[in-house]
């Protein structure tokens, strides 16, 4: 269970203030996925990393039950200089999991190949993705926080992390963030629009996309 | 989160850090090691060739070799941990992603590191100078030279997080560091002790906390030097005032760094 109670965060630009969340509440509860539409630049990405508490609201609180993952997604997280391998090994540690089991795990599902042993930063993108995926699988989480990578890697693999994710889903749930209405919905039970900081509920994806779809031609 | 719970996820999260720097830093081709131990080589081997050179020898009861590293230690230790600290948030954004990783816990890891590192340096030198000369540096109390070494790391963490923290807030605070910290060099007391100075000069270095240090380092490293003007209590002042500060700033600074 994640809970946001009146969370507000403000970055200081050149041009002034910028209110990327304007008081938002809302309940994540275990076993329901939640989707939540925003263009890009909405603070989608901002959103995801509050929830998941590697940034602090500037005002408000994030009441958090359960293992919640990291962000996963194209960016971040991962050492460039460091190895796939390595860098799983201390992923694994942080979250003071079995590390040679992680690793393992991580290695069937990644499907990155050679590139495992070698540098991050020599990954394609997509690649940098799968491996994210593949370990945050690998280290077992109730809640997930996803960033844009439903639609990662080929057929085959979009198909593992959609047959991963329905074997968990009793026990583990999603928050996912993205631009498109096409991919929430395979994951989703509730959605959500984030425009100009305000956080709207929908019960379902029609009604989110049409106020999505609405925002975005005004 | 209980008390001890928060414990054991924050020794795991310096545990896998320090294992991380350790790989980062000294890298799949092991020149890292060979920059460790190159660096303070050389930097011995030039002043003990200036030493030669304008026929200056170590102060009674010590050799130069053992003069020269019971200064550099302490005061690399501090230097190093202060720059390596100061870096800590800046260099390592993409760390802050996982958020049981805190900006302190990557300061300890490098301090952690550093301290090992240095450590290893001073044995490998003692160990070779000893090799080489036949004799085994008698020393006169292990554990003040152990406390030295410590205060010397403390006092280099507690800096470096307030510096990483004012660098959060302010470009100014890098900028100023290297200027700001340049002094201690020569006042630290690497090249001389506090007791052949004279006293009015005496008075203003004791000032600095690693003069203190180095001190007590060289009372305990060598049984002919005892000095007359180490103290303990002044150093600890130093150190928790700047550990509160640093830890002060570093909490206050947390919701404004901004994860990319």
């Amino acid at each position: 269970m994640i809970e946001l109670r009146n969370v507000c965060k403000v970055y200081e630009t050149s041009a002034g203030p910028n209110c990327v969340l304007d008081d938002v509440n809302i309940r994540f509860s275990l076993g329901k996925s939640v989707g939540v539409l925003g263009r890009n630049g909405a603070g989608k990405s901002t959103l995801l990393r509050i929830i998941g508490g590697a940034e602090m609201p500037d005002s408000g609180e994030v009441i958090r039950r359960g293992r919640v993952s990291w962000p996963i997604g194209f960016a971040g997280g991962f050492n460039g200089s460091l190895s796939g391998e390595e860098n799983c090994r201390f992923v694994a540690r942080i979250y003071g999991r079995d590390v040679d089991l992680v690793v393992d795990a991580t290695r069937d599902f990644a499907e990155v190949g050679a590139y495992f042993t070698m540098p991050v930063r020599t990954y394609s993108s997509g690649m940098r993705a799968r491996l994210a995926f593949a370990l945050s699988m690998a280290i077992d989480f109730d809640i997930y926080l996803v960033d844009e990578v439903t639609a990662v890697g080929d057929k085959n693999f979009q198909e593992k992390c959609r047959a991963a994710f329905a074997e968990r889903r009793e026990r583990s749930s999603v928050i996912i963030v993205s631009h498109q209405t096409k991919t929430l919905k395979e994951y989703c039970d509730r959605y959500a629009v984030l425009n100009r900081g305000r956080l709207e509920i929908f019960e379902s994806l029609e009604e989110a996309t049409e106020c999505y779809e609405g925002k975005l031609a005004a | 989160m209980s008390l001890s719970r928060g414990l054991l996820t924050q020794i795991e999260v310096v545990e896998a850090l320090v294992l991380r720097e350790t790989r980062t830093r000294f890298g799949a081709h092991q020149l890292g090691y060979f920059w460790a131990i190159f660096e303070p080589a050389l930097w011995v081997a030039t002043f003990y060739a200036l030493y030669a050179f304008v026929g200056r020898e170590a102060p009674p009861g010590m050799d130069l070799i053992s003069f020269l590293l019971t200064g550099l230690i302490p005061f690399s230790l501090f230097n190093k941990i202060t720059q390596q600290v100061s870096e800590s948030i800046n260099g390592n954004k993409a760390l802050l992603f996982y958020p049981q990783v805190r900006p302190v816990d990557i300061a300890i890891s490098r301090a952690v590191l550093e301290v090992m590192t240095y450590t290893s340096v001073f044995a490998i030198f003692i160990v070779s100078h000893a090799l080489f000369t036949h004799e085994w540096p008698a020393v006169e109390d292990a554990l003040m030279v152990i406390l030295g070494f410590a205060l010397a790391s403390g006092l280099g963490l507690a800096l470096g997080l307030v510096f990483c923290s004012l660098g959060v807030l302010t470009k100014l605070a890098d900028r100023v560091r290297g200027p700001l910290l340049r002094p201690l060099f020569w006042c630290s007391g690497m090249f001389f002790t506090a007791n052949d100075l004279p006293t009015n000069v005496r008075e203003a270095m004791l000032y600095n906390p690693l003069l203190h240090v180095v001190e007590l380092v060289r009372d305990g490293w060598f049984t002919a030097y005892h000095t007359r003007h180490a103290d303990i209590g002044y150093v600890a002042m130093w150190l928790l005032c700047l550990m509160a500060l640093g830890l002060l700033l570093e909490r206050s600074v947390r919701r404004k760094i901004e994860v990319t």
